[in-house]
């Protein structure tokens, strides 16, 4: 391993944070985020940390930029002691946080954000030329509520590098970008990192830490697994990928989700379910679909046309903010179009024939502090009376339970009690045991751990062999894993449907989620 | 070494404990935040406690002045407990149960003439009901409508409400043979709401009482009160269920309007008989009180009416024995309310003292 | 009978107009500024009492008016620390916090005025300022005024400069739209709102003490007459803007002043009660119209951080 004569630019020892739980049906207690971590970062290094979610990356870095105390272990800077009270304490030693939800004042100006963190003057030319010094593009004028996220990542970034930060520490960083965003921002930190900056890059993509990273440490419930794994030249990707995915899961994992690549097992099981006559029967028909939009706004999307048959997936791609939220809420009947027509099975748009798993588990899915019967209710419940039908809800939610391999302490469970992946799975159950013809799912697997994804994956691809699916997701890898066409939605529009059996299909994915293909070159390839 | 105080979730606490964590804890922030009061008035706080606990306990008649007042405290408190529920604000409470005495007592005054005399009764509460529903219209079409701040209108409604009632009794609905004292004629006593024995308890407590019980019902186990709660819960998932925010919202607050109007309907036709200065005592806005010493809980709220019931008895007697103003009872129900807030903290946290760090954001150099 | 438009009746107009909508402006600039911070207090109907008493009692006690306006700032401060300590720090209901202050000062007022009910006491009267009070119509509408409504009229550029143009004005704004993001950029968050609240809270108790030592001199109990409801009014209608306060303050002082003048001139349009029911309803129809416009709602809404609560340590 390598040891240096020169201290470690930040050091941790035996790092632990508790928290008190939330539940409280399961008696109270404390969960511990993390327990007796070690970590090493040096200068002129990119470090990625690797972990699923809840694996308490998070936690970790929050308490290294000052958010939370620590419970117990000790940092050194430099080999100094230190001991961090504030976020505010971390900037002044030098430790800056990108965390994944920006924490940018949305009302305020580039300038006006970055003078806020600095302490300097509100000044568009300083701005602008802060932003020229470190090579990242941003318009000082506009307001934070109008950029686009990848321009939002850049000014947090720029606000760490204007106080001079040495320590950055990026939360799942490429996750709001388009793929084609993402070498941007890994040039960038490379960069930041060779002029002697340690930059840390949190993560649970595997995929991702091949470009970037110079070494790996990789943290599984709470526990350091393995710290500061250097890049193995002798590899192509730099590190044994399976070997890492074993150390993050903790067994080894399904083919499913061990790549990124689509996996040939499920494009099979696709194949196989199209040669069916069923097929050219189209389910459900869009045609020159347009959102309302609030005076002098353009609308969320307008004129998509697409076709979904029975027994297909069609995935809708987009970066974040692209209208593609907008019309899932519309298919899935939250919102109403202001132009175009919905018809399901030749027949004019109607909730009930809709099966709809929204991206908002906690908040639109389910109701928190409601049980699960009751929950059960929200979206399936249809008959008249003024009484509501708590034994139905009770029996309907035990079948869903038992339909999805639903953990959770039984049907009067509170939804705000199941972890994310039951809960997801739990709704995903609800959905499909309305039998509706066409299922909208949004984001099904946004902060999953591994094995949840892969058992809503199962139950996708198992409610496309009856329904017609639309996938909306910004992840162009599951779609890629579960559809057969993809469509990519840039700017409110359809900017190019590819279907997923082609060779190049990620890389022209990529280009169109970013707005680089032409629109006309795409539809004439789709058109073939 | 230093020391902090550390405030931090007590998981091990159950909800039934904490409630009554809170509750105490509300009760003893009160009293030392009004004997604070007292002491500012320049009276001995534990003489005008005294005074207090003796003019409410201190006789059979005082035990039932409180039950006099807990009726139409239930009823404001369930009128604020539903709302909020959905978290929607009905300040407005004492307007509507203007506007349902105004209502009630126009059916006493006018209806004598053609009503049937045993139907002028159940005709009466019923006009106070729709009075107070028909009060909270207005800000409940604003709010569902536009997002019109309820609070604002049904807050500033109540000075309307007041001022039009005192409009009718110093004007057109005036007693001629008052002998200049403003006030309407007193009502035909078959429109009176019966009481018990001789003393001034009347009907509206028992039907307080079923109407909290219905309102339990309403809210546990119909389909309104499902969605009402999920509306309240989580608007998200309401749009997400296709449930009519709009009209749950409106229903919800002209049911409120509803129940204190009815409470004002109960006050003019148990209590007073004439609508009169003195009919508006601030019973609807105790009814925001009530409502979260109940912890919204409509169950509880003909308890925490009863608590508040036999403070403003007792607060009268602050008045005839220590001279103190009928105000008094306000600051006493705002050391109430900063209590129960002060219990909601507390309740299920404790606090911990644990030695810090030479100091906290020092770094080596 | 006709109205007589003449000048000196334009100029008395403007003077009331004016005068009228001093202790809304005082307190809805309060509120403007604990709101941008991201606290809402609804406690103003008791702040203005507080100030109107303590104001009163230490300007007949003492004849200083300079010690009067200073109790008044401070009761009203001392207040808005109370609803600061519930809001910022024990993170409580800030509707219920607001509403228990309202009803503590006119509680602990009515109690602690009991005495000084119709008793005389000091009067900060009208200051001609000269030359500039010689203008015609402006002249008296501005010009003549008491102290406590050159200072409203002053406040609201002054806040307007503050709020858009300072760095504290930044650091105020940055509180109230994303506390989360203030605290990372090292933004003292709770001290920012306490001291915002604080200064909101004396704002409006200066309004309480222009209501007992200027519009109606004297204690009367109650006496600011739903006036805080009316400023928390304005802030919506204001957009969170000082000089759109200004504006609105003022057109609900000549709303008071046109009222009273057909009054005087025995123009009886509408019932009495009515018409004492005016600025009630009036706030509510401006209100409406400032939700109905898309416009005006998509100009700028209420902070994003309005009346939410920020716990630095998770």
């Amino acid at each position: 391993m390598l040891e240096k004569q020169e201290p470690p630019l930040l050091s941790c020892r035996g790092l632990t944070k508790r928290f008190a739980s939330p539940a409280e049906a399961s008696g109270g207690g404390f969960v511990l985020a993390n327990a007796g971590v070690d970590l090493d970062l040096r200068a002129g290094r990119v470090h990625a940390l690797l972990g699923e979610n809840g694996a308490g990356k998070s936690t970790l870095m929050s308490m290294l930029s000052g958010w939370h105390r620590p419970d117990a272990g000790t940092l050194a800077l430099r080999g100094a002691p230190l001991v961090l009270g504030s976020p505010a304490a971390a900037m002044r030693a030098g430790i800056g946080m990108v965390h994944q939800r920006f924490s940018l004042v949305e009302a305020l100006t580039g300038a006006e954000n970055l003078a806020l963190a600095d302490g300097g003057r509100v000044s568009a030319r300083r701005t602008k030329e802060l932003a020229q010094r470190f090579g990242l593009a941003l318009d000082p004028g506009k307001r934070v509520s109008e950029m686009s996220m990848g321009e939002r990542q850049r000014l947090e970034i720029l606000k760490l590098l204007a106080r001079d930060a040495h320590i950055l520490i990026l939360d799942e960083p490429t996750s709001v970008l388009a793929p084609a965003e993402i070498s941007g921002l890994y040039a960038s930190l490379r960069r930041l990192a060779d002029q002697g900056r340690a930059v840390v890059l949190i993560t649970h993509k595997l995929s991702e830490i091949a470009g970037a990273a110079d070494e790996v440490s990789v943290l599984r419930r709470g526990r350091m697994i393995a710290h500061n794994l250097p890049r193995d030249p002798a590899l192509a990707d730099g590190w044994d990928m399976a070997e890492l995915s074993r150390l993050m899961v903790g067994r080894d994992v399904p083919d499913c989700v061990a790549s990124s690549v689509p996996p040939s097992c499920v494009l099979g099981a696709q194949d196989d379910g199209l040669q069916g006559a069923e097929h050219s029967e189209t389910t459900l028909s869009v045609r020159g679909l347009t959102a309302q939009s609030g005076q002098g706004e353009p609308p969320a999307f307008a004129d998509v046309d697409f076709e979904i048959a029975r027994g297909e997936i069609l995935a809708i791609v987009g970066v974040a903010g692209n209208g593609q939220e907008a019309l899932a809420a519309t298919l899935g009947g939250m919102e109403r179009p202001a132009r175009g027509k919905i018809t399901i099975q030749g027949r004019p748009y109607d909730r009930a024939l809709v099966a709809y798993v929204p991206e908002d588990r906690h908040g639109a899915g389910t109701v928190p502090n409601l049980t699960l019967a009751e929950n059960m209710l929200l979206s399936t419940t249809r008959s008249r009376g003024a009484i509501f039908a708590r034994g139905a809800g009770s029996r309907a939610a035990r079948k869903a339970l038992e339909a999805l391999n639903v953990t959770a302490s039984g049907v009067n469970a509170l939804a705000r009690e199941l972890s994310g992946g039951n809960l997801q799975k739990f709704i995903l159950a609800r959905e499909l045991s309305k039998g509706a013809p066409l299922l909208v799912v949004e984001q099904p697997t946004q902060g999953l751990d591994v094995l949840a994804v892969c058992d809503v994956h199962a139950a996708i691809l198992k409610a496309a062999e009856t329904a017609a699916v639309a996938l909306v997701t910004g992840d162009p890898a599951e779609a890629l894993a579960l559809a057969r066409r993809v469509a990519v939605v840039y700017r409110g529009r359809i900017a190019g449907v590819v279907a997923a059996g082609d060779a190049d299909a990620f890389e022209r994915i990529s280009r169109l989620m970013a707005g680089l293909a032409p629109v006309e070159a795409a539809l004439a390839e789709v058109a073939r | 070494m230093g020391f902090r105080f550390v405030v931090e979730p007590w998981t091990a606490a159950a909800p039934k404990r904490r409630a009554a964590l809170s509750l105490c804890t509300a009760l003893a922030a009160a009293g030392v935040l009004g004997s604070l009061v007292f002491a500012l008035a320049g009276v001995a706080p534990g003489a005008a406690w005294l005074a207090m606990a003796r003019g409410a306990l201190g006789s059979a008649y005082s035990l039932s002045e409180i039950l006099v007042k807990a009726a139409p405290l239930t009823l404001t408190g369930l009128a604020v407990a539903l709302c909020c529920r959905i978290n929607l604000w009905n300040i407005g409470a004492e307007g509507q149960f203007v506007f349902g005495a105004i209502a009630s007592c126009a059916v006493g005054l006018f209806a004598p003439a053609w009503c049937p005399p045993h139907l002028l009764l159940p005709l009466a509460l019923a006009a106070g009901a729709a009075g107070g529903a028909a009060w909270a219209l207005g800000p409940a079409l604003l709010k569902a409508r536009l997002g019109v701040s309820e609070i604002l209108t049904t807050l500033l409604l109540n000075y309307v409400a007041v001022l039009f009632m005192e409009h009718l009794y110093f004007g057109p609905w005036r007693d001629p043979e008052g002998m200049g004292f403003p006030g309407t004629a007193e009502l035909p006593d078959f429109v009176w709401l019966p009481t018990f024995g001789d003393t001034r308890m009347h009907w509206g407590l028992p039907l307080a009482l079923v109407l909290a019980l219905a309102l339990w019902w309403l809210l546990a186990r119909t389909r309104w009160g499902f969605r009402a709660r999920v509306l309240g819960e989580s608007p998200k998932a309401a749009a997400y269920a296709g449930f009519r925010a709009v009209r749950i919202t409106v229903t919800a607050l002209c049911l409120s309007g509803a129940l204190a109007g009815l409470a004002g309907a109960g006050e003019l036709l148990g209590v007073q008989h004439h609508l009169q200065d003195g009919l508006a005592t601030g019973l609807g806005f105790t009814g925001i009180i009530v409502a979260f010493l109940a912890r919204l809980n409509v169950l509880a709220v003909p308890f925490a009416a009863l608590l508040l019931g036999g403070m403003l008895v007792g607060a009268d007697q602050l008045q005839t024995d220590l001279r103190l103003p009928g105000t008094a009872i306000l600051a006493l129900q705002a050391a109430l309310l900063f209590g129960a807030l002060l219990g909601e903290f507390l309740a299920g946290k404790r606090v911990r003292v644990v030695r810090t760090g030479k100091r906290e954001d020092r770094h080596g150099a | 009978m006709a109205l007589s438009v003449d000048l000196a009746n334009l100029a008395l107009l403007g003077q009331i107009a004016v005068n009228s909508s001093t202790a809304v402006l005082l307190a809805s600039l309060g509120e403007i500024v604990t709101e941008r911070s991201g606290v809402l207090n609804l406690g103003l109907e008791g702040m203005l009492l507080l100030g109107a008493l303590a104001g009163f009692a230490v300007g007949a006690a003492t004849g200083d008016p300079a010690a009067a306006l200073g109790a008044a700032a401070f009761a009203g401060a001392l207040a808005a620390l109370a609803h600061g300590f519930f809001a910022i720090t024990l993170g409580a209901n800030q509707v219920l916090s607001g509403l228990a202050l309202s009803l503590l000062g006119a509680g602990l007022t009515g109690v602690l005025g009991r005495d000084l009910l119709g008793a005389p006491g000091l009067v900060l009267a009208a200051i001609p300022l000269p030359r500039l009070s010689a203008i015609p119509v402006l002249g008296p509408a501005l010009f003549n005024q008491p102290p406590l409504t050159y200072l409203a009229l002053a406040l609201a550029p002054l806040l307007w400069w503050v709020l858009g143009r300072t760095r504290l004005g930044l650091l105020i704004r940055a509180c109230g739209e994303n506390a989360g993001a203030a605290y990372a950029s090292g933004v003292p968050v709770r001290m920012v709102r306490y001291g915002c609240t604080c200064f909101g809270g004396a704002l409006c108790g200066l309004g309480g003490a222009f209501l007992s030592l200027s519009y109606t001199p004297g204690w009367k109990e109650g006496m600011s007459a739903g006036q805080g409801w009316i400023a928390i009014a304005m802030v919506i209608f204001a957009l969170w803007k000082p000089l759109r306060a200004l504006f609105g303050s003022l057109l609900f002082g000549a709303l008071i002043a046109a009222q009273f003048l057909m009054q005087t001139a025995g123009v009886q349009w509408a019932p009495v009660w009515l018409l004492r029911a005016m600025p009630y309803l009036l706030t509510i129809i401006v209100l409406t119209l400032v939700h109905a416009s898309p416009r005006l709602r998509r100009r700028s809404g209420p902070p994003a951080n309005l009346g939410r609560f920020f716990r630095p340590e998770g």
